[in-house]
């Protein structure tokens, strides 16, 4: 006997999203959601970001990882309102947990929501939070192939930063062939280019920001 | 548990197929039909892994997958032109413009589940 289905098999993470963004909708909240293999400085850029925010930005942050609460203490640092979301073993965050985070939080007092997901280019791709867009981090440690090795992630991602910079001196990284390989899977993609210990291109980052919200 | 993300799909996956059975009298799940698109970010063969694994010693076990996979595919924004992004060729094939939208390979479906007859009362 065959049953069938026809069903996403996320389909109870969607309806959950799609709770998440008409909340965001009603309150004005623009929504992002970080993503990076671990130690490509997302949560650098986001110290970074905050800094150059005005005091009286509303701006809040939602960070991820499997232990620790070493990266919500970073950022609180800034005096924006900032929760840790451990996931015990998970690899990615999911919109029950985003959901759970943002319970006692008024989102009436913000504007921005930053969502810094696990480290990982493969498991977040799959789980919509939400987010009005998804933004993914690669640094030039890593390798300029890496667009072609995880094309799921940089084709869901609306902008690519390329962080680090500062080290592409001491390092084999192609930039041009990177941004080649990231609109070879996306193509049209824009890309930043930043450093986080040098603070370079922030200002393009922040722009993309303002006008993605509008 | 501690998992890959294959692991908690195919956890979803094997919750919907008990209730499935549960629907059906108790009839045994014999097979699953997915469907797995080219960038959802999910390997079949992880995935098979995750269904055996959390499938063992439970009326599940045995379960067999019937995958279909689907290749990533793009539209062209200029001419509407759809093709398939084979070896990561971007622009179109037609009026070779660069860009383009998504229009396959994301899936990540559940078809259809068989059951055996269910146990006569």
């Amino acid at each position: 006997m065959r049953v069938d289905v026809e069903e996403k098999v996320l389909s109870e993470n969607d309806k959950l999203a799609l709770g998440l963004r008409e909340r965001y909708r009603k309150h004005n909240v623009f929504c992002v959601n970080l993503i990076s293999a671990p130690g490509s400085g997302k949560t650098a850029l986001l110290e970074r970001t905050l800094e150059a925010l005005p005091k009286t930005a509303k701006v809040a942050l939602l960070t991820g990882d499997l232990q620790t609460e070493n990266d919500a203490r970073r950022l609180a640092k800034a005096g924006f309102p900032v929760k840790q979301i451990t996931t015990g073993g998970t690899c990615h965050l999911d919109a029950s947990m985003i959901i759970k985070a943002l319970d006692d939080w008024d989102l009436d007092a913000i504007d921005i929501l930053f969502v810094e997901n696990v480290g990982n280019l493969v498991c977040p791709t799959s789980y919509d939070l939400g987010e009005h867009a998804k933004i993914v981090l690669l640094s030039v440690t890593e390798g300029e192939d890496k667009p072609l090795k995880y094309p799921s992630i940089f084709a869901a991602a609306e902008l690519c930063i390329i962080n680090k910079l500062d080290l592409l001196p001491y390092v084999p990284f192609d930039l041009a062939q990177a941004i080649a390989n990231v609109r070879q899977v996306h193509p049209g993609m824009e890309v930043v280019e930043t450093s986080c210990t040098k603070v370079q291109g922030l200002d393009a980052w922040l722009a993309w920001i303002e006008r993605r919200r509008k | 548990m501690p998992d890959m993300h294959e692991l908690s799909i195919a956890s979803t996956i094997l919750e919907r197929a008990r209730a499935a059975s549960q629907q059906n009298g108790g009839a045994r799940v014999t097979k699953i039909g997915l469907r797995i698109g080219e960038i959802s970010g999910v390997e079949a063969d992880a995935l098979t892994f995750g269904i055996e694994a959390l499938s063992k010693d439970t009326p599940l076990q045995g379960v067999t997958l019937d995958v279909e996979f689907c290749k990533r595919k793009q539209r062209c924004t200029a001419c509407a032109t759809e093709f398939e992004h084979e070896g990561f060729v971007a622009s179109c094939p037609t009026c070779h413009g660069d860009q383009s939208e998504c229009i396959a390979g994301k899936e990540l479906d559940v078809k259809f589940f068989e059951l055996e007859d269910p146990p006569c009362a």
